[in-house]
């Protein structure tokens, strides 16, 4: 390899101009690096019973189904080194078919539904795969600049099995027009690892006459240190 | 080697997919000296956040990462506590083992696109700059940012300041 130009980071930095909530929210004193490997711990443990049944499909928690694709959304939680990260907690929360959050704090003014409040849980399985089974989200307008738009999106959290896997990240769906112009999308400088935030249309991965199906496979931070067990 | 998904952030509407019953109240096994943790979280402008996510992971009294809980509960020694009511937080935990005795926090909040890691001490000023974790740092003012100050019984306060004076040190992870 003769190429001499460094790596592009993977994360957004904090300060990103085009996304006004870091004009004050972003750190602007160095970053203290600590003495290599100091915080490589073992995370918390999240008991199987946390995770009630039913808490994976988003589709069945009203009087009858939400509005909306139904879809089932399948994936692989691995680090770096491809290992399985084994019974790791994953949260997802999104806005329902017609780009509205179930949340006071929402005030964009399109229908609530009332069987979709849009949020769900699991724990990654022995090779790491998670499934939820939900309905696309709408895209839907923000503050941010004129006529800004969200691509549609699932909020992604994960806990890892250890600190440092601790990730927080959205998933994103294959040719959305809006990717282009999303600033929070965009703050991924490596448009290589943007594209590792959209998931893949996998029709097998659905039910036939029922339900499309998405693939989203989710890489973290590889870890030395894992709870006893994992 | 496969390439690490991107951070990206919490956005305003996590509220009800993170937000856990009695998430601020952090189980442990093991029984020890109970503590309360509270503070208010501060952008540039020296407003207050109110939309942040304060976790926090730490040691049991014993100085051991806790042991697994069973049940539904909360997994042991990992607190979460949103700043929704004002931006404030509240953790209700037990003294960590270790000396200086320290949490990991980790803050998460629209506009942050990656999470902020920093940690809280329970502990002397000179015993805090003296962690070998923090040597580059040792003789900086700025140290006092990461200490709680003891507020009667078995209350500490600790505030974060994402930017600007009293900027809080935030970790490189």
């Amino acid at each position: 390899m003769n190429d001499m130009t460094a790596p592009k980071p993977i994360d957004p930095p904090y300060a990103f101009e085009q996304y006004r909530s870091t004009h004050k929210r972003s750190p602007k004193e160095p970053l203290l690096a600590l003495p290599a490997g100091a915080l490589d711990i073992p995370g918390p443990l999240v008991p199987a019973g946390f995770i009630r049944d039913g808490d994976n499909d988003l589709t069945i928690h009203g009087k009858s189904m939400p509005l909306g694709e139904r879809m089932f959304l399948e994936g692989r939680v691995v680090d770096c080194d491809g290992r399985p990260v084994r019974r790791s907690l994953v949260e997802i929360w999104q806005a329902n078919a017609s780009g509205r959050y179930h949340h006071p704090g929402d005030t964009h003014d399109a229908p609530l539904d009332p069987n979709f409040e849009g949020i769900g849980r699991t724990l990654t399985d022995d090779e790491g795969r998670y499934r939820f089974v939900t309905i696309k989200p709408g895209s839907y307008p923000w503050p941010n600049h004129a006529y800004a738009w969200r691509p549609q999106h699932i909020h992604f959290s994960l806990l890892g099995n250890a600190p440092v896997q601790r990730l927080v990240t959205q998933m994103y769906f294959p040719g959305d027009p809006l990717l282009d112009i999303d600033p929070i999308y965009n703050s991924v400088p490596d448009p290589e690892a943007r594209k590792r935030m959209i998931c893949r249309l996998d029709l097998r991965t659905g039910r036939e006459n029922y339900a499309l199906g998405y693939q989203f496979d989710i890489v973290l931070e590889g870890a030395k240190s894992t709870p006893m067990g994992l | 080697m496969a390439g690490r998904t991107p951070s990206q952030t919490i956005g305003p509407y996590y509220r009800f997919g993170l937000r856990w019953p009695e998430g601020g109240n952090v189980g442990f096994a093991a029984s020890g000296k109970k503590i309360v943790i509270t503070g208010r979280v501060f952008d540039g402008a020296g407003a207050l956040v109110d939309d942040a996510l304060i976790e926090t992971w730490q040691r049991d009294p014993a100085n051991a990462f806790p042991a697994p809980a069973s049940g539904s509960a909360n997994p042991h020694g990992f607190g979460r506590s949103d700043t929704l009511n004002g931006g404030a937080y509240r953790i209700e935990t037990l003294m960590p083992g270790g000396s200086p005795p320290s949490i990991e926090v980790t803050i998460l909040a629209r506009g942050l696109l990656k999470a902020l890691r920093t940690r809280v001490y329970l502990a002397a000023e000179a015993d805090v700059r003296a962690d070998p974790l923090l040597a580059a740092v040792a003789a900086s003012p700025r140290v006092k940012t990461l200490i709680a100050t003891p507020a009667g019984g078995n209350e500490y306060r600790w505030d974060v300041r994402f930017q600007g004076e009293g900027e809080t040190i935030f970790f490189a992870f």
